[in-house]
């Protein structure tokens, strides 16, 4: 009978808090400057040739404030900001996007790789 | 003014989560369309919830809703009972049939909030919802021309198109593009030469923006699922190709086909249609996803 009682004691939300822990990042795979990880923090990060954007280009082909990645509850969302060339997610022109593990971006000259954990 | 189309439900049959789902969704059908702020729902799949709760925190919210349902098979209408702004009551849902005094659509989404089916009785949200109709298969609405056209699929289907400032969304979903005699089919290799398309269908898509159709199987699958009322995606990339439409989204997803597999379908159909020679974009219509036109 001893086999049969449960091995492990105390609230299930204490032993699953770290899938309410969501971590989001772009990896940098062309583009300007090293290739790096950036870490998505807070609600928005945004994106474009303006020295006010988080993450700034300096591509000719990059709007001011070109797009933004917004953090929504779990999900990341990928937003255009109405920019001149658009931006590209797995090659297709889209206006804005929930973003997956393993999703391609381009934006401007430059392409990331979106991860989430 | 630009169209925005966003994609809530990409899925046929049956709501499918899984964690092979995640990237093209599991939702069913349901695609909103979207001029300036007049706001068109395609079908009330099971995405039509996730919308419904969207549409609630919109600034400036959308005055009134067109709901245009193209059959009421199950995975077309599941979601609405759960379509937040109808309880809401300040968002009037218009619902339209395809003539004047067809209220069978009003009927039968009513018919599912029964006793027996659903806990909360249509007459609560009914003064929100009316039912419309279309006169000879077109309606102008907000400078919008709005044209609806038959489909091939078991019980009858209508699409929908959708035409203004010269942009043109095209939705045709559960429609099944038939195989013609002589045709190569199935055609594994790719080799064949593009197959024969019906004239009347070609011209109701003819020069569209974005063409969203049914593409629910690969050869292989098509081969034991012809009369299911369902197409393949290579007919439909032919037919896209032949229409002269610009972008091609795959739609209704089987139930059974991971994200990985939905890939290789679209990476075949870009394939084929470059071989035939066509200026196409095509995707797998994917949940989450907003194109601008």
């Amino acid at each position: 009978m001893a086999d049969q009682e449960p091995t492990m004691t105390g609230d299930i939300r204490m032993l699953r808090r770290g899938r309410e822990t969501h971590r989001h990042s772009l990896e940098l795979l062309e583009g300007e400057g090293a290739l790096r990880e950036i870490t998505i923090e807070g609600e928005e990060l945004t994106i474009g040739r303006s020295a006010d954007t988080n993450f700034r280009l300096s591509s000719k082909r990059a709007s001011r404030l070109h797009a933004f990645f917004r953090v929504r509850g779990t999900d990341c969302i990928l937003r255009d900001n109405d920019s001149h060339n658009g931006v590209y997610l797995n090659g297709l022109k889209v206006y804005s996007a929930v973003l997956r593990e393993g999703d391609v971006i381009q934006v401007a000259d430059s392409v990331f790789v979106y991860h989430e954990e | 003014m630009p169209a925005f189309v966003k994609f809530w439900g990409t899925r046929g049959s049956i709501p499918t989560p899984a964690s092979w789902t995640r990237v093209y969704g599991g939702n069913t059908p349901c695609v909103e369309v979207r001029f300036d702020n007049t706001l068109f729902i395609c079908d009330a799949g099971s995405g039509i919830r996730e919308l419904g709760k969207d549409l609630l925190t919109r600034q400036p919210a959308p005055k009134e809703l067109h709901l245009l349902i193209t059959h009421t098979h199950w995975d077309h209408i599941q979601g609405f009972p759960f379509f937040a702004p109808v309880y809401a009551k300040n968002m009037p849902v218009h619902v339209y049939g395809r003539q004047a005094q067809d209220n069978s659509t009003y009927q039968l989404l009513s018919g599912q909030m029964s006793s027996d089916y659903f806990p909360v009785s249509f007459k609560e949200i009914g003064h929100s919802i009316s039912a419309d109709f279309f006169q000879d298969g077109q309606r102008e609405i907000d400078g919008v021309i709005v044209r609806s056209f038959a489909l091939n699929h078991p019980g009858g289907c209508f699409g929908y198109s959708f035409e203004k400032d010269g942009r043109k969304i095209v939705y045709a979903t559960d429609n099944e593009l038939e195989i013609k005699p002589g045709e190569v089919f199935p055609d594994m290799e790719d080799t064949g030469p593009p197959r024969h398309m019906p004239s009347s269908l070609l011209e109701v898509a003819r020069d569209a923006s974005l063409l969203i159709m049914d593409a629910q199987y690969d050869e292989r699958e098509y081969q034991t699922k012809q009369t299911w009322g369902h197409s393949c995606c290579f007919s439909v990339t032919d037919f896209a190709t032949q229409a002269n439409v610009g972008t091609l989204a795959l739609f209704h997803h089987d139930p059974e086909s991971t994200d990985t597999q939905i890939d290789a379908k679209v990476q075949a159909c870009r394939l084929r249609a470059a071989r035939h020679g066509a200026n196409l974009v095509i995707c797998a219509a994917r949940e989450g996803v907003e194109l601008k036109f």
